[in-house]
């Protein structure tokens, strides 16, 4: 099993044991095991990897075809269990007619608590996700960014152990992403499970403490940040480069042990090499030496569909 | 935490979000025309009295039952769950702590007082307006009217809990396979609610004067009721079954 919670095992932890989702014969996930506890887990993927059918496991929507999800003792379908998580979905409507605060009122009270706590946990929360100044905006009026804070306020309205959300960045500016990444990390602190989803590298990296990458329906790669980043800086990578003298460049590049081989287009040189953190560090030494100038230089393939590729292909080849 | 609290918050939002949806304007203009056509009509004027009633019964037959109360049962009976799979939102329902039978039980009980009410209110108002051949209409025949329109919202419930869109199905269903089939000869009219339904009116109204139209085979009253309360539990029992295993996967 993988372990991305191997120091602090609770009694909310999310277990995945041989899990496999098959619709119809179509696979939406295949054969998973992990198990997720305290901290905030990322969940990365290209769309279609699986990630919105591991949520959708997590929180009881779907059975699994084999093997089962767990919330500590409970299966994720029993009705006991979806109080202890709050799922916030990638669906992009809420009750339009309502106001934000009608809906997160309304998502409080399906949970059964007293009138008067519905009123003061519906406050609270909508206080800490930074919409109680425009609460009683009507849903439909909303923003993406804000109908995505309404929907993470419903969320965590009655205060879960485990909190599944699906790409809740989505749409929202880079000052909201803090804002909500702070949240998280305050709700990490009081030791909750946070499994966050996203199609994005860079908002998982800012986020999570360990990450479970997906690719076509597996599990590719798992593992703290600093594993996962590992793993990245040993894949080949094609950088393109805009210099001087290209063919001068290329005889010197080649002497490096990271380069796997150049190819001169015009002007371009287009060079394949692994380990590109290395790379860039000699190449910067070229220059900073003033034995080459380089007027650009990007990647191309630092998409996340690249890594995808990738990390799916050492995944297949282990 | 308490799950009678939960329900009964699900029960009074369901219902407040299908009494303050369009639907519920959709659904009255129909009555309002009807209203008009009954004022119109002067069916109270008619002499002698059995032919009053024999037209009152022949607009309650192709008019009310066969266009009024299928339209009542589908605006709420397929919205109540089917808006909410339409929109998307019955993910925040399923993932409350509420059992799943109980979420459809909910949308249940809240369009039934809805459908029943105004096809009831309406029935009773025509009634009213028709006068003392009305009165007898309404003694006789209500009874028939709610047993349809419970019948319809069942089905339509069970047709929200399988189709994706099932609105447009239902409407389809109601105005022109429900008739059609219900109009044809044999036994396959057999598989049409409108078909007990016009039997129960029929077979009710015989005694007053309304005349069965020639080439219409009903069955007995007293069989068309069972019939119709065996559709409203076949019906029920095969959406809560589903309901309970379905997985709905309706986001984009």
């Amino acid at each position: 099993m993988i372990d991305l919670a191997p120091s602090s095992t609770t009694e909310f932890d999310l277990t995945f044991s041989r899990v496999t989702k098959f619709y119809g014969a179509v696979i939406g996930l295949n054969d998973l095991t992990c198990r997720i506890g305290p901290g905030i887990t990322g969940l990365l993927g290209s769309n279609g990897a699986g990630k919105s059918t591991l949520l959708k496991l997590a929180s009881g929507q779907l059975r699994p075809t084999q093997g089962e999800v767990r919330i500590g003792k409970l299966k994720t379908t029993s009705t006991s269990a979806k109080r202890l998580f709050g799922y916030c979905p990638d669906v992009p409507n809420l009750y339009e007619e309502m106001t934000g605060e009608e809906f997160v009122r309304t998502m409080c009270a399906l949970h059964g608590f007293p009138d008067d706590e519905v009123r003061d946990r519906t406050q609270a929360v909508l206080q800490e996700v930074g919409m109680a100044d425009r609460a009683k905006r009507k849903i439909a009026g909303c923003s993406h960014g804000m109908r995505q804070r309404f929907k993470l306020a419903q969320a965590l309205v009655h205060d879960p152990q485990v909190l599944l959300l699906d790409e809740p960045l989505t749409g929202i500016d880079p000052g909201g992403r803090q804002e909500i990444n702070d949240l998280l990390f305050r709700l990490a602190d009081k030791g909750k499970s946070i499994l966050v989803s996203s199609h994005i590298l860079h908002d998982i990296e800012m986020l999570a403490d360990q990450i479970l990458v997906l690719g076509r329906s597996r599990l590719v790669a798992s593992g703290s940040l600093s594993e996962i980043r590992r793993l990245l800086d040993d894949r080949p990578l094609v950088i393109e480069i805009i210099a001087d003298n290209p063919r001068s460049l290329a005889a010197e590049l080649m002497t490096f042990g990271q380069v796997l081989g150049c190819d001169l287009q015009e002007n371009r040189l287009r060079v394949r090499t692994k380990n590109a953190s290395d790379f860039y560090v000699r190449i910067q030494d070229l220059v900073v030496n003033g034995r080459q100038t380089i007027r650009q230089m990007q990647s191309l393939d630092e998409g996340a569909e690249a890594v995808f590729e990738y990390l799916q292909q050492g995944k297949h080849s282990s | 935490m308490n799950s009678l609290r939960a329900f009964k918050t699900l029960l009074r939002f369901s219902f407040l979000r299908l009494f303050w949806s369009v639907n519920t304007m959709m659904v009255l203009l129909p009555v309002v025309g009807c209203f008009l056509f009954v004022l119109r009509r002067g069916f109270g004027k008619i002499t002698p009295p059995e032919n009053a009633f024999d037209a009152f019964g022949t607009f309650l037959v192709f008019i009310f039952s066969s266009f009024l109360i299928p339209i009542c049962a589908l605006g709420f009976g397929t919205t109540a769950l089917g808006a909410e799979r339409e929109e998307q939102t019955l993910v925040f329902l399923l993932t409350r702590p509420i059992p799943r039978w109980q979420v459809l039980l909910a949308k249940i009980l809240a369009s039934l007082p809805l459908s029943c009410g105004i096809v009831m209110t309406s029935f009773a108002l025509y009634c009213l307006l028709v006068g003392s051949i009305g009165l007898k209409a309404f003694l006789i025949y209500w009874p028939a009217m709610l047993g349809m329109t419970i019948a319809y919202v069942a089905l339509f419930q069970l047709f929200a809990v399988v189709f994706r869109h099932p609105t447009m199905l239902a409407l389809v269903y109601a105005l022109v396979i429900e008739l059609f089939v219900g109009n044809l000869p044999g036994s396959i009219k057999r598989l049409a609610i409108n078909f007990y339904g016009r039997s129960l009116i029929y077979g009710l109204g015989i005694t007053e004067g309304l005349k069965t139209p020639r080439g219409f085979e009903g069955i007995p009253a007293a069989q068309a009721y069972w019939t119709l309360a065996g559709i409203t539990g076949g019906c029920l029992f095969a959406a809560f079954l589903l309901f309970q295993w379905k997985e709905y996967r309706d986001t984009p």
